[in-house]
């Protein structure tokens, strides 16, 4: 496909008068022009809130009630369904090709409506001598709207027929001689940013550039106004009950401020620390509920599968059950965060945020380079985990392993506030081993908790017949079996640590972060 | 790939009507789709304004290569395109036995398209000769288009003995009724009674239409410019009837 731009101002009538002098020339391979009328359409353009689908390099939009989900890389339609109305999640599309396709990149996100834009098309027919139709050309009108302004986009784009080179390339030449903007670009991504979004934008990803030898307090402020950023882009979504993973991300958000206040220490005045410790705690609080329901409602295949067949569609009353302590507990959400108290912490930590930078050293560490702290506290927690994990190896107690599961969550957070700070594949040799070992143990805990929460549910759920006694079989069944996992899980702990605790990980450790060897080595160290 | 050939050893019985409107529609049900003119009058070709002229003559038709290929043309129609005829096909008859295993040199030839097209229709001169056994050899399905008269009657039942003999199967031969004028007695009898004289004769007659000629004056096929009337309803219900039997 040949595409070009055409300047602002440019019109129908003149794209008509452009084609019809072609036809002047007896040996032009164009004898005659025939324009069809124009069409008008909208076009709908959906992705996930963190853009799963461009991220992956598709665009899913709609023209009237077929559905085109397009490969950008190919440059093709990758699959297409005629649909009423698509629903927001994978789960509620009728089965085939189409769910099939966006099934493992959408997973458990809704699809947004992102950008609607009128669309208008005029077909032109190139004719040669014999009146064969010897290429089209299509003349495309897209009106996209950002802040209230629309800006036109007009396409022109020569499709050429087999076997007709001569039309081709004589179309194409007089686009050239037009100044006409040639461009390959994909029109989704083109009319998503002419609406005024950055396509692939959101990440909930820590992605802040530190240079080493800014003050600690100031390193740490762009991180957590970055993570600020994150849970305020979440949290109107939480409300709405869009999909789990605002929640989730909003929770990532809280946690790794916890974690930012609590392991980079005495960067800001203990006063203040302190206090958004404790209120970071409470807000991170008050949707575990609701989090621990989400899980469970997202892990209903799974359960299932865990199942002998016979019994796999006894347990649905456990789902209805927590589906409707599900909707307590979102409510419960919603009101604490409108409370007064959740946005008295939100302005407060606001005002602290942006308060203006000072020179003074406000607190112990809050003028050390960042690097030489980040290398402190990152060594600290890798030689205490190291010693807890030995400890584990000698006497596998579950305290420990749990005790363990946090020191490796704090330090995965240290690691990727400061990932920018070290030579790239280094650093992420590092952190995929660590998620390796952070693998074993969140299974082991999540197997813990279930195992419990399920006896627990199993309890307190209402015996109303039949039903509800066969559902109760079902669990206990379920816990059996989450319990199985969780011993194959523990006893595969010993092999994982130990691939984590291995001499060349040691080596890698020591050299980025253990306080003798900073001087040399080092990505930006202070030399 | 599914190559059928429109065939018989008579002439003027609506062959290249029926490969031209077959191949329309089923290019427009979705299916990538090919007509390939082996007749040196070149009907088809000319039906989808179309030059009757090969790169390298007949003589390159029957050489692997890019010279079939380079000479597909674009019809005026989504997923259709034509491998057009040229008039050294009058000769392809004797181009064949250049070749090492002459009668299969058609379908060594159209091999290479399989990959693109799901449909490949040929339209076949009225021949019996070793042009007619690189039909039988290439295709999947003959398609016999039948007039309702007896001597053509007795020429299908000569065909079926023929291809009985030379073991090519029955089960993939079809036929349908061509040409049937209803205020004709004899027509009309033999619509009738045909169907339950021969196997695999698909329940559609196509009528003898005004449409059907204009075809020549419109150059398209007819269910693009006369998509409701009987002939154009006849072939799509001929397609249909076909495209269902096929495997």
């Amino acid at each position: 496909m040949n595409q070009f731009i055409l300047p602002a101002g440019f019109e129908a009538q003149q794209v008509v008068e452009l084609l019809e002098n072609e036809t002047a020339v007896a040996t032009s391979a164009i004898q005659a022009v025939i324009t069809e009328s124009p069409t008008s359409e909208q076009v709908s353009i959906y992705d996930t809130f963190d853009w799963r689908l461009y991220n992956q390099k598709f665009a899913l939009f709609s023209v009237g009630s077929q559905f085109t989900l397009r490969d950008l890389v190919e440059g093709k339609t990758a699959v297409q369904l005629e649909l009423d109305e698509l629903p927001q999640f994978v789960w509620d599309m009728p089965p085939g090709l189409f769910r099939a396709k966006l099934a493992p990149i959408l997973s458990m996100r809704a699809l947004l409506p992102m950008a609607n834009v009128s669309h208008q098309k005029t077909v032109h027919r190139l004719l040669n001598e014999d009146e064969k139709t010897v290429a089209w050309v299509m003349y495309e009108v897209f009106a996209p709207v950002r802040n209230g302004e629309t800006a036109l986009l007009q396409l022109l784009s020569i499709q050429p027929v087999r076997g007709y080179v001569k039309a081709e390339t004589q179309l194409v030449d007089l686009c050239h001689q037009q100044n006409f903007e040639a461009t390959d670009d994909e029109i989704i991504p083109m009319l998503l940013m002419a609406c005024g979004h950055e396509p692939g934008s959101y990440s909930a990803k820590l992605n802040v550039d530190l240079k080493p030898d800014m003050r600690a307090d100031a390193a740490v402020n762009v991180i957590l106004r970055y993570l600020f950023q994150v849970m305020k882009m979440n949290e109107q979504y939480i409300k709405q009950d869009v999909d789990t993973e605002f929640l989730h991300d909003y929770r990532v958000s809280v946690r790794r401020t916890r974690s930012a206040l609590s392991q980079v220490n005495a960067v800001f005045p203990e006063a203040y620390t302190q206090r958004f410790k404790k209120d970071f705690k409470f807000i991170g609080k008050l949707s575990n509920q609701l989090r621990d329901l989400d899980v469970y409602l997202l892990a209903e295949a799974d359960y299932k599968a865990k199942l002998p067949e016979f019994l796999q569609e006894d347990i649905h009353p456990l789902f209805e059950y927590l589906q409707s302590k599900r909707e307590d507990a979102l409510q419960a959400v919603i009101s604490e965060l409108d409370s007064a108290e959740y946005r008295r912490i939100v302005q407060d930590w606001e005002l602290f945020l942006e308060e203006p930078p000072t020179k003074d050293k406000t607190a112990v560490n809050a003028t050390m380079p960042i690097l030489e702290l980040a290398q402190k506290r990152i060594y600290k927690r890798y030689q205490r985990i190291i010693k807890v994990g030995n400890a584990i190896l000698k006497d596998q107690q579950d305290e420990l392993l749990h005790a363990l599961r946090l020191e490796c969550k704090n330090l995965r957070y240290l690691m990727e506030f400061f990932a920018t700070l070290f030579p790239p594949d280094q650093i992420s040799i590092l952190i995929r081993q660590l998620k390796q070992l952070q693998d074993n143990l969140g299974d082991f805990n999540d197997f813990c908790v279930q195992e419990v929460y399920l006896l627990h549910v199993g309890r307190e759920m209402p015996i109303r017949g039949q039903a509800s006694r066969d559902a109760l079989i079902a669990i206990g069944c379920l816990v059996g079996a989450l319990h199985q996992r969780r011993e194959q899980v523990k006893s595969e702990f010993a092999g994982t640590f130990t691939s984590f605790a291995a001499p060349q990980n040691k080596a890698l450790f020591t050299d980025l972060f253990a306080p003798h060897k900073k001087d040399n080595k080092k990505k930006g160290g202070k030399a | 790939m599914t190559i059928i050939a429109l065939y018989s050893n008579k002439g003027g019985v609506g062959k290249t009507a029926t490969a031209v409107n077959l191949a329309y529609l089923a290019a427009q049900s979705g299916a990538t789709t090919l007509l390939c003119d082996l007749d040196p009058q070149s009907s088809a070709t000319f039906y989808f304004r179309i030059k009757p002229k090969l790169k390298k003559k007949a003589r390159g038709f029957l050489e692997p290569g890019k010279a079939i290929e380079n000479s597909i043309k674009g019809s005026d129609y989504t997923n259709l395109d034509l491998l057009p005829a040229d008039f050294s096909h009058r000769n392809l008859d004797l181009r064949f036995y250049d070749h090492k295993k002459p009668v299969n040199r058609l379908r060594k030839v159209l091999k290479p398209l399989s990959q693109e097209y799901d449909y490949i229709f040929l339209d076949c001169p009225p021949t019996i000769n070793i042009l007619a056994e690189n039909i039988f050899n290439a295709s999947d399905y003959l398609l016999v288009p039948l007039i309702p008269t007896t001597l053509s009657l007795r020429t299908h039942l000569q065909l079926l003995d023929f291809l009985d003999d030379n073991g090519y199967k029955s089960k993939n031969i079809f036929t349908f009724l061509s040409m049937v004028d209803r205020r004709k007695n004899l027509h009309k009898e033999l619509s009738t009674e045909m169907p339950n004289r021969l196997k695999n004769a698909l329940p559609v007659a196509i009528p003898y239409q005004s449409q059907v000629e204009q075809m020549g004056i419109r150059r398209e096929p007819v269910p693009a410019f006369a998509p409701q009337c009987e002939a154009a309803l006849a072939y799509e219900a001929l397609w249909q009837e076909l495209s269902s039997r096929l495997e």
